[in-house]
C-alpha cells in the first residue's frame, strides 16, 4: 500500500512542480504584458495632439512588429488620412497603401471614399529621424506583401481604421493580433480625446470671438447699456452709459447695490434708477421710463429714457431674475423740441385768442343788429298789411352767413381753448377752482346742452345715488363730461342711444358714458388719452379734431385725484368711465 | 471561395435559416476575441449590405444585429423565399463575410475560421 501510495505520490509532486513552474511562467508573461500595456497606455494618455498619438502608436506597434508603415483613416467631413512611415517609402508603395485602405474601408461600412479622394486627403506624418535616412537614399520596395487593418472603435462606434503594411510576407502574426487590437483601442481613445480637445478648443475660440464681438458691439452702441446683478449692483456699463450717467460723479460700476449708493449719495435721480432696476428684478419689463439726470435749474435738463428687462438664467425655468439689462437713450433733444413746440402752441393759442374774441364779439353784435332790422322790416310790412316771411327779406341771408361765422368761431374757440389747456397741463398750470355743487346738476346741464345739437341721438341720464354733492372744479368737470359726450355723439354717426350713469362708491363718484358708436380698435386703447393722438383707421378719418380733448380730460380727472379709462362694449360702441373724489383731492 | 455547403432539397427553410444563424454565431465567437464585437458586427452588416442588392430579403440584417436574431424573426423576414434562393443568399452572405475578413486581416485568421464554418455546415445537414 505504502509503495503504491509512494508510487502514486511521486508523479503528483512532479505534476505539482511542473504546474507551479508553468504558473510562474504564466504570471511572468502576464506581468510583462501588463507592464508593456501600462507603458504604451501612459504614452497614449500623455499625447495631447494627434501627432503625439501617432508617435505613441508607432512606438507601440514597433515593439510587436518590424513593418514599413501604418496609417490612420478617421471618419469625418472631410476624411482624415495620416500615413506614418517607418522608413522612406516609394511612391508606388504609398499608392498601393491608399488603394488597400480604400478597399478595407468599404468592408467596415465606412462612407464611400474613392482612392483619388483618399490620395488628396492623405497626410504623410513621417518621424523626424526619417529625413536622415532619406538623405542616405534608402527607399523601400514597391509592393505590399503583408497588411492588417483594424477598425478603431470608441464606445461601440467605429471612428476610423488603423492599417499596417509591409513589403515582406508574413510580417503580421495572429498570436499578436489581440494585442494589436488592444493598441488600436488605446489609439482610438487617445485620438477621440484629441478630437474632443480640438473641438473644445475650437468652441472656446468661437465663444471667445463671439464674446469679443459682443463686447465691441456693446462698447460701440450709441445707446447706453447697463447690466445689474441680482442684488441691484451694476456689473456692466458701456461707454455710452458711462457718459450718460457721468453726472452722478459716483463710481456706479463697483457692484455695490444701487439702493445703497442712492442712500449714501445725494444724486437726486438715483432713487428713480433704483426703482426701475427693482421693477426689473421683480420680473417686470419696463418701457421708456423717463429719468431726469441733468442738473437742477437747467432749462432742459439731461433726460434719459430707460427700458429695462429681467435677465433669467436659461438653465432654470421660472426662476427669479439673476439680473436686469437696461437700455438708456438720451431724449434731451426730443425734450427740447417738445418744449419749443409747447412754447409755440402756448404763444400761438394766446395770440389767436384776442382776434378770436373780437371776431366773436363783432359777429354777435352784427347778428343782433340784423335780427333787430329784420324784426323792424317785418313789423313795417305787417303795418302795411302785407304778409311776409323772414326768408323774403334779403338781410336774412346775411344773418345765415353770420350764424355760420359764429358757429365756426365757436369751433375755433374750442380748439384754442384745448390748446391753451394743453399748455396749462404741460406747464403744470392747470389750476382747479374747487367749490361745492351737485354733480347731478352738472350732468343734467351737460346732457341737455349736448342733446340740443344731437337730434339723431337719445341721451339717457341715470342717477343711481341720492347724494350727489361734491367739492370739485365745476367748470372743469363740465368740460370733462362735455368732451366725452361730444366724442360719444361724434363717433356714433348713425345715431343711437348714449347712456350717462352716475354712481356713488365709498368716497368717490363713478361716471360712465356708454355709446353705440364705432368703438375703438384694441390696439389704440392704450394711446387714446395721449396728446395729439388720433385713431388712424378709415372709419375715424372722417371725424374732425386735433386729439387734445381726451388728453385734457384725463389731466382734469387726474388733477382731481380721480381715474379715467375706456373699454369697448361687447358688440357695439365703448364706455368711458371716470371717478372723481367726492370731497376734493385728498393729497 | 466555392459554395460552403450543398443543401438537399429536403431541407426546410427553417432548417437552412437555423443552420446559417449558427454559423454566424460561430463567426462571431471566433472573430470577436481578435477584432472586437463592434468590428465583427459591422463586418456582417457590411456583408449584408453588399448582398442585399441581389437578395433584398436579407436587408433586415443591415439594421438588426445578427446576435439579436432568433429563428422566429428570421422565418418572419424570410417568408415566401424559396429554400434554394435562401440557401444561395445566406451562402453569399458568408462568402462576403470572409471576403471582408480577408480584406482586413489577410490570411491571419480567416482560413481556419472558414474551415471550421464549412465543417459546421456539413455537420448540420
Amino acid at each position: 500500500m505504502e509503495s503504491s501510495v509512494q508510487s502514486q505520490t511521486r508523479p503528483t509532486e512532479s505534476a505539482y512542480r511542473s504546474s507551479h513552474i508553468q504558473n510562474g511562467d504564466r504570471i511572468a508573461a502576464i506581468r510583462e504584458e501588463m507592464e508593456y500595456l501600462n507603458t504604451i497606455g501612459k504614452s497614449f494618455v500623455a499625447a495631447i495632439d494627434r501627432f503625439q498619438v501617432h508617435r505613441a502608436l508607432l512606438a507601440a506597434l514597433q515593439e510587436l512588429y518590424s513593418f514599413a508603415a501604418c496609417s490612420i483613416l478617421l471618419k469625418g467631413e472631410p476624411f482624415d488620412l495620416s500615413i506614418i512611415p517607418c522608413y522612406p517609402l516609394s511612391q508606388a508603395f504609398l499608392a498601393a497603401m491608399i488603394e488597400r485602405i480604400a478597399s478595407a474601408a468599404s468592408v467596415i461600412d465606412f462612407p464611400f471614399v474613392s482612392v483619388k479622394e483618399l490620395a488628396i486627403a492623405s497626410y504623410l506624418d513621417a518621424p523626424d529621424e526619417l529625413s536622415i535616412a532619406q538623405e542616405q537614399d534608402k527607399i523601400g520596395g514597391t509592393e505590399i506583401c503583408s497588411f492588417l487593418s483594424i477598425p478603431l472603435t470608441v464606445e461601440n462606434r467605429i471612428i476610423g481604421m488603423l492599417s499596417l503594411f509591409d513589403e515582406r510576407e508574413g510580417t503580421f502574426d495572429s498570436e499578436l493580433l489581440k494585442l494589436t487590437t488592444m493598441i488600436a483601442d488605446y489609439a482610438a481613445v487617445a485620438l477621440e480625446n484629441v478630437r474632443l480637445r480640438e473641438r473644445e478648443t475650437a468652441l472656446w475660440r468661437q465663444a471667445e470671438i463671439g464674446r469679443q464681438r459682443l463686447e465691441l458691439i456693446i462698447s460701440s452702441m450709441a445707446e447706453g447699456l447697463l447690466i445689474a446683478n441680482e442684488r441691484g449692483g451694476i456689473t456692466l456699463l458701456n461707454l455710452s452709459a458711462r457718459h450718460l450717467l457721468a453726472q452722478a460723479r459716483v463710481d456706479l460700476k463697483q457692484e455695490i447695490p444701487l439702493r445703497e449708493l442712492a442712500t449714501s449719495s445725494n444724486v437726486s435721480w438715483l432713487p428713480r434708477l433704483v426703482e426701475i432696476i427693482d421693477q426689473g428684478l421683480k420680473g417686470e419689463t419696463v418701457m421708456n421710463q423717463e429719468l431726469i439726470a441733468g442738473e437742477a435749474g437747467e432749462s432742459v435738463p439731461l433726460t434719459l429714457s430707460i427700458s429695462a428687462a429681467p435677465l433669467h438664467d436659461t438653465s432654470q425655468s421660472r426662476s427669479r431674475p439673476i439680473g436686469v439689462v437696461a437700455v438708456l437713450n438720451d431724449v434731451t433733444a426730443n425734450k427740447q423740441i417738445e418744449k419749443l413746440k409747447d412754447e409755440f402752441v402756448s404763444v400761438v393759442s394766446h395770440e389767436l385768442r384776442s382776434p378770436l374774441t373780437a371776431i366773436k364779439g363783432y359777429t354777435q353784435h352784427l347778428i343782433r343788429r340784423i335780427e333787430r332790422r329784420l324784426r323792424k322790416t317785418q313789423q313795417e310790412y305787417l303795418q302795411q298789411g302785407k304778409a311776409i316771411t323772414t326768408a323774403d327779406i334779403p338781410e336774412s341771408y346775411d344773418l345765415r352767413s353770420l350764424s355760420i361765422v359764429q358757429s365756426q368761431a365757436d369751433h375755433l374757440e374750442r380748439l384754442v381753448n384745448d390748446l391753451l389747456d394743453l399748455s396749462r397741463v404741460q406747464w403744470g398750470k392747470l389750476h382747479l377752482h374747487y367749490s361745492s355743487f351737485y354733480l347731478a346738476d352738472v350732468l343734467s346741464e351737460s346732457v341737455r346742452s349736448v342733446q340740443a345739437s344731437a337730434e339723431q341721438h337719445t341721451i339717457y341720464l341715470d342717477i343711481a345715488t341720492q347724494d350727489t354733492s361734491i367739492v370739485a372744479d365745476k367748470m372743469r368737470l363740465s368740460q370733462v363730461i362735455g368732451n366725452i359726450l361730444d366724442n360719444a355723439i361724434k363717433y356714433s354717426p348713425h345715431g343711437g342711444q348714449v347712456m350717462v350713469k352716475l354712481e356713488k362708491q365709498t368716497d368717490e363718484y363713478l361716471v360712465s358714458i356708454t355709446d353705440q358708436g364705432i368703438g375703438i380698435s384694441p390696439e389704440y386703447l392704450d394711446h387714446i388719452f395721449e396728446r395729439f393722438y388720433r385713431v388712424r383707421n378709415t372709419a375715424s378719418l372722417q371725424y374732425s379734431g386735433i386729439g387734445l380733448g381726451l388728453y385734457v380730460t384725463k389731466a382734469i380727472v387726474e388733477g382731481h385725484g380721480g381715474r379715467i379709462w375706456v373699454m369697448n362694449n361687447e358688440g357695439l360702441g365703448c364706455t368711458f368711465s371716470f371717478t372723481v373724489p367726492a370731497t376734493g383731492r385728498s393729497d | 471561395m466555392s459554395n460552403m455547403s450543398e443543401h438537399s432539397s429536403s431541407d426546410s427553410r427553417e432548417q437552412i435559416a437555423e443552420a446559417y444563424l449558427k454559423v454566424l454565431r460561430l463567426i462571431d465567437d471566433r472573430v470577436t476575441p481578435f477584432l472586437g464585437k463592434v468590428t465583427t458586427r459591422v463586418l456582417v452588416q457590411g456583408a449584408a449590405k453588399k448582398v442585399s442588392s441581389t437578395y433584398p430579403f436579407l436587408h433586415f440584417l443591415i439594421k438588426m444585429p445578427y446576435t439579436e436574431i432568433v429563428p422566429a424573426v428570421m422565418q418572419e423576414q424570410l417568408s415566401g423565399v424559396s429554400t434554394v434562393e435562401l440557401a444561395a443568399a445566406l451562402d453569399a452572405l458568408l462568402q462576403e463575410c470572409f471576403a471582408g475578413l480577408k480584406e482586413l486581416t489577410g490570411d491571419l485568421i480567416a482560413p481556419p475560421i472558414y474551415d471550421e464554418v464549412t465543417r459546421e455546415l456539413e455537420q448540420l445537414h
